[in-house]
């Protein structure tokens, strides 16, 4: 499929999904619409449209039980995992892959969508190990295995601090270590999209601050999502913004767009009471 | 307004009720600890004696008044080996069927926890008389070394399926949806992450195991018999330690020293088992958590 053609069906899917799209479809990794994630009968998110823009980062924010989150694990299919989670809707990546197809090839999918966790869950293995085994497992080499796991803990800025103990137990590591491991480990797999839910709120704030600098340095190679809430952090490292709200019952999205004029200028009085740290 | 004072409970004697309390408890393990003790001083005043080199390799002679137990260790070694290779593929694959698998509350695993709950409590001379028919009579294999290990793994089967769920069950919650974001097949998870992960529980439960197998007697009378000849193939009828100090014991009339004796090799292999399954395990789980 060409550039142009495949534009043209994003702006498509863009026109089918209402009011939800932040930019023009054209440029946007992930385009989601009319998601809805259900827990057996109760609904915790209802109808989100949103598109994800390519190589930028896209903050998800609001209060607690919003839905954030089961939003964002629907993204890879992680709510596959939990017993009475059933999702509906279109989640397409931007080659048409449709996320949410029963049929859809769920272990490469998991690697053209990353993910990292609140609490950094490295293997109870040595450093090597918990990047061996995801790569051999998508196919690379033995003997390409040492420079890509180099590559990435030189992206995360790891490699100094572990090069000389790559056979030592990655759990031994500090918790900020632990995490940006995680986020190399995640990038090895040559993701597309890598999601963050809430990365920072499990670490230190110096941590904090050093895997907030390397998701910030990551625009530009790989599409990011992040749930935080921290909404200093979203507006210093988001170039767009989404904010979840709870209506009926069930997670909303209630306002997307630039973070710049999300932040200053929402539409949404709930958004607005919440970005102003009046409310939630 | 005046202030309430707590109410204030009169102690007698405050001190006196730790101290009794204390006392029994120390009393509790002095006494325990004086059990082993004094089991052990027995074996050892009475056994320690005949223990020679020719004792671990000689064989049984004047029904066991004289000579060796070297074919009965061979025989041990090799019942133990027939258990342990039916009862470690048995036990972790049925543990992790049930971690992995089914849902906790399923009628399935339900049953299959009931049954293995069961299992634990029959007694072992059932398990002996169970083996004898199915073992040896329904599968042919009579008086053997390898019908007497199988009937120690279906009798230990209880304890590794126990051990290996709990250890499986305690693993970091989020270590399985770390396998599966990365794109990882259920089998690469369980057989690089999970087992390995676990592996110092499955280690502790295989130790239990042994310890029970190797001091069992019931269950062997009835299957792998009593011949004190060197074994040449599981095939053959063999006698374990314990079933001949069980002979000894009650059938020899003299043998009590060399009970005795068979008694004390028998307490330090189990020993040597727990301590060096106990080192393996530590060894483990300090390679996990050294710091870097």
């Amino acid at each position: 499929m060409n550039p142009s053609a495949l534009s043209r069906q994003n702006e498509l899917n863009c026109s089918t999904s209402g009011s939800g799209c932040i930019v023009d479809c054209g440029t946007s990794n992930l385009c989601v619409s009319e998601l809805s994630v259900f827990y057996r009968d109760h609904s915790a998110v209802r109808d989100v449209s949103l598109n994800i823009p390519t190589n930028e980062i896209t903050a998800i924010v609001g209060p607690s039980g919003c839905g954030k989150s089961s939003f964002l694990h629907s993204l890879n299919r992680l709510t596959d995992l939990i017993p009475g989670c059933r999702v509906t809707g279109s989640i397409r990546l931007c080659d048409g892959t449709e996320i949410t197809h029963p049929q859809a090839d769920i272990l490469s999918l998991r690697r053209r969508v990353g993910i990292v966790f609140q609490r950094p869950n490295p293997f109870p293995q040595s450093i090597r190990r918990n990047f061996e085994i995801p790569l051999k497992e998508h196919g690379w080499h033995n003997r390409d295995i040492p420079d890509r796991m180099e590559a990435v803990l030189r992206d995360v800025g790891l490699w100094d601090e572990v090069s000389d103990r790559l056979h030592k137990s990655a759990i031994a590591l500090s918790g900020g270590q632990q995490q940006r491991l995680c986020i190399a480990r995640a990038l090895a797999l040559d993701p597309e999209v890598i999601l963050f839910d809430e990365p920072c709120s499990a670490l230190d704030p110096i941590a904090s601050g050093v895997v907030e600098d390397l998701i910030h340095s990551l625009k530009g190679k790989v599409t990011v999502a992040i749930v935080t809430h921290n909404l200093a952090q979203a507006r210093r490292i988001a170039d767009h913004a989404a904010v979840f709200w709870v209506r009926d019952n069930a997670g909303a999205l209630v306002e997307s767009g630039p973070a710049a004029r999300v932040f200053s200028d929402p539409l949404d009085p709930d958004a607005a009471l919440y970005l102003s740290g009046a409310r939630g | 307004m005046p202030t309430l004072a707590p109410p204030q409970k009169r102690r007698v004697f405050p001190v006196l009720g730790d101290r009794v309390f204390g006392a029994f408890g120390m009393a509790a393990a002095l006494l325990s600890f004086g059990l082993f003790a004094w089991i052990v001083w027995d074996l050892a005043r009475l056994g320690f004696p005949q223990l020679s080199w020719g004792y671990f390799t000689g064989e049984v002679e004047d029904s066991g008044r004289a000579g060796g137990i070297g074919p009965l260790l061979v025989s041990s070694l090799l019942i133990l080996v027939c258990c342990l290779g039916l009862v470690i593929p048995l036990g972790v694959g049925c543990a992790l069927w049930l971690s992995e698998f089914v849902k906790r509350r399923s009628v399935a695993a339900r049953l299959v926890t009931g049954g293995v709950d069961l299992l634990a409590s029959v007694p072992s001379i059932v398990f002996g008389l169970f083996g004898m028919v199915f073992f040896g009579q329904v599968l042919g294999m009579g008086f053997s070394i390898l019908a007497g290990g199988l009937t120690l793994a279906c009798m230990i089967l209880p304890i590794l399926v126990r051990t290996t769920l709990s250890a499986l069950e305690s693993l970091p919650a989020d270590l399985r949806p770390a396998a599966a974001a990365l794109g990882l097949t259920n089998t690469t998870a369980i057989a690089k992450i999970l087992l390995p992960a676990a592996l110092p529980g499955i280690v502790i439960g295989i130790t239990l195991g042994i310890g029970r197998a190797l001091s069992e007697t019931a269950a062997l009378i009835f299957t792998s018999g009593y011949s004190i000849r060197w074994p040449e193939t599981l095939g053959d009828s063999g006698r374990s330690l314990s079933v001949h100090i069980y002979d000894l014991a009650l059938n020899v009339a003299g043998g009590n020293t060399m009970a005795a004796s068979s008694a004390l090799v028998l307490l330090a292999l189990i020993l040597l088992v727990n301590s060096v399954a106990v080192a393996l395990s530590e060894h483990w789980l300090r390679r996990r958590h050294q710091t870097p």
